[in-house]
């Protein structure tokens, strides 16, 4: 299994990726701040108004189509000319395959949470000129964040895999992202956590108070965040694996 | 000599249309067997098969001697190489990036990877991305990730496919160095001439279904050269020979079908008629001529 993640890792030279996790979450922290400029307002309460701004709105859709971009880009690779069949017909087992994708996938998530996080520093001190750091409290939300990307790195490491076609996962993820979004909004947070799309949204409003959330950083809660999106994960990693063992090349 | 890959009743039917039928293949082990026939006839389709890429109908694929299938292909798999339909390769990395992508995935060693690109000898275009290589570059490239692992059975789709005539030699001389090493090697063609002579063993397939499998020797023995006669008078020994469907060809006679017993007679009833005969002899045959015979003058 070491070995097809190293691989991947191999796959990722001079891969369109990188473009993505460095614009993608810049795009977010540029359309916070000139939102924020632009209505005069300043962040009254600080990193944690800046924080709202620009995170709680990133978890709604950008994250999604964001990751889905990013599995549509690992998987892009294997669909072209003798790729497929060379990778099936290998030892690699399904399960390593899926388990490698899903994992390289998750990696570049968190790579783009990891670029927020500085763009966040960054506006912050820059723009606003905000005392002090940002609270670490938002280093926890953002651990949390990055586990609640597991799950959507899965599903969409799946559709990507099933899919041929690049935009057909992208828009299947800007879907989820509608259901999850409105599923949060009537509050009803069971289901939107099942869903991947709604799962990471909900991660990403933690301790803004925004939705469903209290405004708090509890562990209870974190800890429900954190067990939901690595029981989804194994399932979903499971399913893709049997359904690439299954399934015949074309 | 056993066989490395055998079929029983090897079926592929895609919705209802069967595109292989009942094949039963012989792979006689270290052989170069030549899987020929024209396109669209099922050589890919079938060679998925062997390697459970596709999961047949019905029927049976063993290779060396146990059973393929999806519950056993990735222990299976280690022992064979392959490259199906296109070369494989990630056209954004060099050809360096691409080997040690296939080290790492089976836990090669540094020497099998170089091992492998001295054989296809690419070893001077390592730094290139792959995306810049010729197609003659990326299918050796292909099969050098293919035998990295240093496999027991080979089995090469159309390696030779869209090659100018010095690529195309290369991978021959490359096919039988490998065989020599006792590597068993299927290689598919639709082109006659790409493997002529490079296989010992041939199978060829026409519609999904083989219509001869077997040494070349075999197949040649399957038809009859014609008879050549060199003669000054040519139009009289036409007409002498006219029970024997003979055709004037130029300054000789042309007899088809021929065995040995006509042959004596022929000559036979020429010298009777004072015909001067300079020379008898059978016509040199190719594989094109003894293929044009079995298929009955279609050809691939
Ligand atoms: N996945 C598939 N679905 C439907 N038909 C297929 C599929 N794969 C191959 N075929 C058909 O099977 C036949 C044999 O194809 P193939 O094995 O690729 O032939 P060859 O490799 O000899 O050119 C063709 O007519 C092709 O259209
Ligand atoms: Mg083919």
């Amino acid at each position: 299994m070491m070995g097809a993640i190293r691989a991947e890792l191999v796959k990722l030279r001079r891969s369109l990726s990188w473009a993505v996790v460095l614009f993608l979450p810049l795009m977010a922290v540029v359309t916070g701040v000139v939102n924020t400029l632009v209505s005069g307002q300043p962040p009254g309460d600080g990193w944690h108004t800046l924080w709202m701004r620009i995170v709680v709105f990133y978890g709604l859709f950008p994250l999604a189509a964001g990751v889905a971009v990013l599995a549509s880009l690992v998987w892009r690779v294997e669909h072209r000319g003798g790729n497929w069949n060379a990778l099936m017909g290998r030892v690699t087992s399904s399960l390593d395959i899926v388990v490698a994708k899903t994992t390289v996938t998750a990696a570049l998530a968190a790579a783009l949470q990891a670029v927020l996080v500085v763009g966040v520093i960054v506006a912050g001190k820059l723009v606003f000129d905000l005392p002090g750091l940002l609270p670490p409290r938002y280093l926890a939300v953002s651990v949390v964040i990055v586990v609640a990307c597991l799950p959507l790195a899965a599903l969409q490491s799946g559709l990507s895999m099933l899919m041929r076609s690049f935009a057909a996962p992208v828009a299947v993820a800007l879907a989820g992202a509608t259901v999850g979004t409105l599923l949060l909004l009537t509050r009803v947070e069971a289901p939107s956590l099942l869903l991947p799309y709604g799962l990471v949204s909900r991660a990403t409003q933690v301790g803004t108070g925004a939705f469903a959330d209290d405004g708090s950083v509890a562990l209870p809660a974190l800890g429900v965040l954190v067990a939901v999106a690595l029981a989804l994960t194994v399932a979903l990693v499971a399913g893709a694996a049997v359904l690439l063992d299954r399934r015949d090349v074309r | 000599m056993s066989n490395a890959i055998i079929t029983h009743d090897l079926k592929k039917t895609y919705g209802k249309r069967t595109v292989v039928h009942d094949l039963h293949l012989r792979v006689p082990q270290g052989c170069v067997y030549g899987f020929l026939g024209p396109n669209g006839s099922g050589k890919s389709t079938t060679m998925k098969m062997l390697l459970s890429l596709v999961r047949p109908t019905a029927g049976e694929v063993h290779v060396l001697g146990r059973p393929m299938r999806r519950s056993t292909r990735r222990e299976l798999l280690g022992e064979i190489g392959s490259l199906i339909e296109a070369p494989p390769a990630y056209g954004h990395l060099t050809g360096a990036e691409n080997m040690r992508l296939v080290r790492h995935l089976l836990d090669l060693d540094q020497g099998q990877v170089q091992r492998a690109v001295q054989t296809v000898r690419l070893q001077d275009h390592l730094d290139k991305r792959v995306r810049e290589y010729s197609l003659g570059m990326r299918q050796r490239l292909g099969i050098a990730m293919a035998l990295a692992r240093e496999p027991r059975v080979l089995i090469l789709d159309e390696p030779t496919n869209g090659l100018d005539p010095a690529g195309i030699e290369e991978v021959r001389d490359l096919l039988t160095r490998l065989a020599a090493r006792g590597i068993t090697v299927m290689v598919s063609s639709h082109l006659l001439g790409e493997i002529d002579r490079t296989a010992s063993v041939l199978g060829i397939l026409a519609g999904g279904r083989m219509l001869f499998q077997g040494t070349r020797e075999q197949l040649f023995s399957r038809s009859t050269p014609d008879v050549l006669v060199d003669t000054p008078e040519p139009e009289r020994a036409t007409t002498l020979a006219g029970r024997w469907n003979a055709v004037r060809d130029g300054d000789r006679v042309r007899v088809p079908g021929l065995d040995h017993a006509a042959t004596a007679h022929l000559v036979d009833r020429l010298v009777h008629e004072r015909i001067p005969v300079h020379g008898v002899r059978r016509e040199e045959q190719s594989l094109e001529d003894v293929f044009m015979d079995l298929t009955g003058g279609r050809g691939l």
